[in-house]
């Protein structure tokens, strides 16, 4: 009855088979991107429920008998309420989680060379993505405004100020004036909840509607398959009902996971961290921002100078060139290693021993920038730390291309013999 | 074809639709972005009660700045060679840039480029804001040889020898953290003489 209704004007029908019978080809890697999806939509629904409680001021009030800024009790009160510490550390294990999946998806992409023609565009918005995810994680890092929440803002703060000619400028913008300011945390709040999730859905559906038109690179398997039947068309299984069933209990899954993780796993301690006291103590960020703050700790303090009347200090290297060479690098990957033809299916990681090892090489040098951050507890000193990085990174570049090379020699052979 | 028969008339009479529509188009976007910029003015503000101005006058007397007796004066017999607190000035610790590392060594521990002239037995004062990017820095105290005691910045590792002028030993800092005069005054609390000898925090 409903959905004859329905039928009768929206034509679901019509839109059934056109797009809910659309083929999804399975393969376990397959359900990264998904994980990111999901984790994102968890994080808006706990969003919603930690925004109708959160208060984005730092006027002081009274908690307890202490004075601390509005927002941070507002968040001690949010801790305290039944299952209110359980949403916000399931709001915060999803951000990191959703990060986690954006980075495996896109490994999966790299190393099965997905992004070859004609899919150049959908990895630049994917890697949009991972940095919109990102940002969004950092601005959520200041709203309960913690000791922990002013110390790493306050770093980002002069990281975006000492970018050369505009940072002065870039600064005052993002954070309402010279932080700490009043108006620091609405802008944050503004940003955290409405401008960058905003942003997130509009990209997510342009990787989403580039998807549907470019359809799914296929597992290497299903070209055997067609060959042998003779047939052209994708292969896999319906997006409804199987891929829907699938993707379902896969959330449900997921969210039963991040639920454990939350009742068990502390994370951000605000009531441990305080209310912002005069005294730094040792902070690490989380996990993927360990690349840069390890980065940051190796540039030389004397590594000053002036191009054209902009400053370039330790922290534009550590806090601005060396993130955006990151990430122009790998926004150059789908333009490096092109192809004419147009490529649909999966590359094995194994028949590409330039562009695996690469990728092999550029794992390690980031996991080594993410141990430099640890250098204090480790006793090692910035220097030494260098060359470590320098040196496993160019070991694991060239083993790695030399094994591969050797592997497909072996390979040739086997295949003339 | 009409579209070049067209276009090749106009050419000799000059003005034409599309170019007219064209030069609309250029002249609204330039407008639209014009007004932009006054915008992007108005969203970055110059100053809102931020920034690294510090308002320490000679005479002020140092309190602690946190702890159980934050906002009362540190005594000179409260402190032995190797130990250092955090202090404000009396009554301006709302404004961060005026906090300082007030660290107490052996009097003769003190080498250039420390300005003696700005110690007072053994009391020594640096700004306690790091100079990489704005954290406060730690005291890392070594009980069995005091004089081996040093600051550390914990967020990037930054590490300043207190008894050489704050110089970097290591990490990322850029330039020593800047020095401020004190004086044990008769009452047995320290004062301040004078103001920061250098830029204070991050130097971007």
């Amino acid at each position: 009855m409903v959905f004859k209704w329905l039928d009768e004007r929206l034509e679901l029908r019509k839109f059934k088979e056109k797009f809910l019978s659309k083929t999804f080809p399975t393969h376990p890697t397959f359900l990264l991107g998904e994980t990111a999806l999901f984790s994102f939509i968890t994080l808006v629904a706990t969003g919603i429920f930690l925004g109708f409680l959160y208060e984005p001021s730092t006027t002081m009030v009274s908690l307890f008998g202490a004075m601390v800024p509005a927002a941070y009790a507002s968040v001690v009160r949010i801790d305290l309420l039944p299952m209110g510490l359980i949403i916000r550390r399931i709001h915060h294990w999803s951000a990191m989680i959703m990060i986690a999946a954006i980075l495996a998806h896109l490994l999966r992409v790299y190393f099965t060379a997905s992004y070859r023609k004609p899919r150049e565009i959908n990895w630049l918005v994917g890697l949009s993505l991972w940095g919109t995810a990102m940002i969004g994680a950092f601005t959520g890092y200041l709203l309960p405004y913690s000791q922990f929440s002013v110390t790493a803002t306050s770093i980002a703060y002069y990281m975006a100020k000492s970018m050369p000619w505009i940072g002065n400028w870039i600064s005052r913008l993002l954070f309402a004036g010279d932080f700490p300011s009043d108006g620091t945390v609405p802008r944050f709040f503004f940003m955290h909840v409405m401008l960058i999730p905003a942003t997130l859905i509009g990209l997510i559906s342009l990787h989403m509607l580039i998807l549907i038109k470019q359809k799914h690179t296929e597992p290497r398997s299903n070209r055997d398959r067609k060959e042998a039947q003779g047939g052209k068309r994708l292969i896999g299984i319906p997006i409804w009902p199987e891929q829907a069933v699938i993707s379902l209990s896969f959330f449900l899954f997921l969210l039963f996971v991040v639920v454990l993780m939350a009742a068990y796993i502390p994370l951000n301690p605000i009531e441990m961290y305080g209310p912002p006291s005069p005294g730094t103590p040792v902070m690490r960020p989380d996990w993927y921002f360990l690349v840069v703050y390890g980065f940051l700790k190796l540039v030389p303090g004397d590594l000053v100078f002036t191009i054209l009347g902009g400053k370039i200090t330790p922290e534009t290297i550590g806090g601005v060139i060396f993130p955006a060479l990151n990430f122009l690098a790998y926004a150059l990957v789908p333009f490096i290693d092109r192809s004419k033809e147009p490529q649909h299916y999966m590359a094995n990681p194994l028949h590409r021993p330039f562009m695996t090892s690469l990728g092999v090489g550029a794992i390690v040098f980031l996991c080594m920038m993410a141990v430099a951050g640890y250098i204090d507890v480790l006793h090692i000193t910035t220097k030494a730390m260098t060359v470590y990085a320098l040196v496993a990174t160019a070991a694991a570049w060239s083993v790695s291309y030399a094994l591969l090379r050797w592997y497909n020699g072996k390979r040739g052979n086997n295949a003339k013999a | 074809m009409v579209d070049g028969n067209s276009a090749k008339e106009t050419g000799k009479e000059g003005l034409t639709r599309r170019r007219f529509t064209l030069g609309m188009l250029i002249a609204s976007i330039a407008g639209a972005f014009g007004s932009l910029f006054a915008l992007l003015k108005v969203l970055a503000p110059e100053k809102k009660g931020g920034g690294y101005a510090t308002t320490i006058l000679p005479g002020d007397v140092l309190v602690y700045a946190q702890g159980g007796s934050a906002g009362s004066p540190v005594t000179a017999s409260s402190m032995k060679a190797g130990d250092a607190v955090l202090a404000y000035p009396t009554g301006k610790s709302s404004n961060p840039a005026n906090l300082v590392q007030l660290i107490k060594l052996e009097e003769a521990a003190f080498k250039p480029p420390t300005d003696i002239s700005l110690t007072d037995k053994g009391f020594v004062a640096y700004s306690a804001i790091c100079t990489h990017l704005g954290c406060t820095v730690s005291w890392m105290a070594n009980r069995e040889s005091p004089a081996a005691s040093f600051t550390e910045c914990f967020c990037h590792n930054s590490i300043f020898n207190p008894a050489e002028g704050a110089k970097v030993m290591g990490g990322p800092a850029p330039i020593p953290l800047a020095q401020i005069g004190v004086k044990v005054m008769q009452d047995g609390t320290l004062a301040f003489t004078s103001d920061f000898k250098g830029p204070i925090g991050p130097q971007v």
